[in-house]
């Protein structure tokens, strides 16, 4: 190999370089660097010492930094081209055409960008000392936690003074646990269907002043006619409820046969009341707590719960 | 009320650059003309009264900014954390897609020498270069020009402001592109006296 070179201060230490080929921004860097470092025309470049410069550089390259050095092995790759063709004799015509022409220009080219990029820093530094409106931030708002505590105990006990107690009133709330049991009905409509054959619905919650009452009610009711113990009959929606008596093995009720039609629980449609819970805002015509438990002449009267009507807001 | 009155009192209220005609929309009786008529009345009256802002032209609008002295007083507020400088290699690519756009990757990497695939991509974050074209070629390739926001960033009116390639002390005046035979024998010319490791410290372009 040329020994021309050998007393390169780069080569001397060749290490160098390698280490700090992250230094540059690519092969037209390093190229840059390697031209300016030993003053050389850059359009006499002095391939040969150059090229083998430029691979003493990039030689320590390893495998796994392939993918960052491809640049600079396509760029050896070329050098290496341009060097073979230097070599070789050129025609009469070529002559002009020099091999590193294409490599000068490029290198030129990124020098010019160089220049430029370095005045745009220079632009860029300049305008950042300029501001427009919105710079000054809003004056930022104190952490709570960096305020100093200045008011003294005297105060706020002088401030609790001050302050009007309000009466106290009776917070407490009272869980009432269900006070009306389904059993207690059981024996209630068996008790009246002893002596009855039939019984309203409405009779059997006479006395009793709690919604409550008619709930479990019927709630005995409905498990009674589940358990085959009685019969229940209501002819129309919101029409009476019937309780019937069945004895056992009854398939029917007790009035079916026996008692006579008229005394079914039949209302005319235009009549047919509700209880007032089950559509509350529907204002009943006939004053309610008038209307008697007791049918008057064997006809089924429909029988209010007198508590139903109160406007108390329900308490659990 | 003046109209020097009410343009400024658009520009007052705006954070960032506005057009003249844009000013304009402030009232029916102005037009672009007027605009900027009350432009250079104000720029005067600043200038005249020893404001510590003026109002300058950038990226192809008016702004009113600090004068660039009262930056050490005001950087004192500088809370807010500011988008950082661009980079060695986001400048070279900036400057390779300003000079050159509309221009796409492979060429750009080509005069860089290295991928500049992150780079472009930091640069379109940054709001500076943003996808213009496509080319003809194979695969359309996207092409990247530069914006209002780097216009804005660099404090420039609008690319005329740009550095000139004839103004720039290095090698190669006007050598872009390089034929290659006759290149080399003017360039050398150019090369008298100039150092090639001699990075000039240009002054800023700066907006009047």
């Amino acid at each position: 190999m040329d020994l021309s070179y050998a007393h390169s201060p780069l080569l001397a230490r060749e290490d160098f370089l390698t280490v700090e080929l992250d230094r540059f921004q690519g092969p037209l860097d390093l190229l840059l660097h390697l031209i300016r470092q030993q003053d050389v025309d850059v359009f006499e470049i002095p391939i040969a010492r150059i090229t083998d410069q430029f691979l003493t550089a990039i030689k320590n390259i390893r495998a796994d930094q392939l993918e960052g050095a491809g640049e600079f092995l396509e760029m050896a790759a070329t050098l290496i081209r341009i060097k073979a063709q230097m070599l070789l004799p050129r025609h009469e015509g070529e002559e002009d055409q020099d091999p590193r022409a294409e490599v000068v220009r490029r290198l030129l080219e990124y020098e010019q960008i160089r220049e430029i990029s370095s005045r745009l820093q220079s632009a860029e530094a300049e305008r950042a000392r300029r501001f427009g409106k919105g710079f000054v931030p809003t004056r930022p708002r104190p952490d709570p936690s960096d305020t100093p505590f200045e008011t003294t105990w005297d105060e706020v006990f002088e401030a609790a003074l001050r302050v009007e107690m309000p009466e106290s009133v009776d917070r407490r709330h009272t869980v009432a646990s269900r006070s009306v049991a389904m059993e207690d009905k059981v024996v209630l409509i068996t008790g009246r269907l002893a002596d009855l054959a039939r019984i309203e619905f409405s009779r059997l919650l006479t006395g009793f002043d709690d919604k409550m009452h008619g709930v479990m009610t019927l709630l005995a009711g409905l498990e009674m006619s589940r358990r085959r113990e009685l019969f229940l009959r209501q002819v129309a929606p919101f029409s009476e409820l019937w309780l019937y008596r069945r004895a056992e093995g009854d398939e029917t009720p007790v009035s079916e046969g026996r008692a006579a039609s008229s005394e079914e629980p039949e209302m005319p449609r235009g009549m047919r009341r509700r209880p007032s819970w089950m559509k509350p805002e529907e204002p009943e015509a006939d004053d309610p707590l008038g209307l008697l438990d007791e049918a008057t002449d064997g006809e089924p009267a429909f029988t209010q719960i007198p508590s139903l009507h109160t406007e108390e807001p329900e308490t659990p | 009320m003046k109209v020097t009155q009410i343009v400024e009192a658009v520009l007052f209220a705006s954070d960032a650059p506005l057009k003249a005609e844009e000013i304009a929309r402030a009232d029916g009786a102005l037009d672009e003309d007027v605009v900027e008529g009350a432009i250079r009345a104000l720029q005067s009256e600043y200038a005249e009264t020893g404001r510590s802002f003026h109002l300058v032209e950038l990226a192809e609008g008016f702004q009113i900014l600090t004068r660039g002295e009262f930056a050490p007083y005001l950087e004192r507020f500088d809370t807010i954390p500011r988008p950082s400088r661009l980079s060695g290699p986001a400048l070279e690519t900036l400057a390779i897609i300003a000079y050159r756009q509309p221009i796409g990757r492979i060429e750009i990497e080509y005069v860089r020498g290295v991928a500049c695939g992150g780079v472009i991509r930091t640069l379109q974050d940054r709001g500076v270069v943003d996808v213009v074209a496509r080319g003809e070629g194979v695969g359309r390739p996207l092409l990247y020009g530069t914006t209002q926001r780097f216009l804005d960033h660099f404090g420039f009116r609008s690319v005329e402001d740009l550095p000139r390639p004839e103004e720039l002390p290095v090698v190669l005046r006007e050598r872009i592109p390089l034929g290659a035979e006759e290149s080399v024998a003017a360039a050398d010319a150019a090369l008298e006296g100039t150092s090639h490791a001699a990075m000039v410290d240009a002054p800023a372009a700066d907006a009047p």
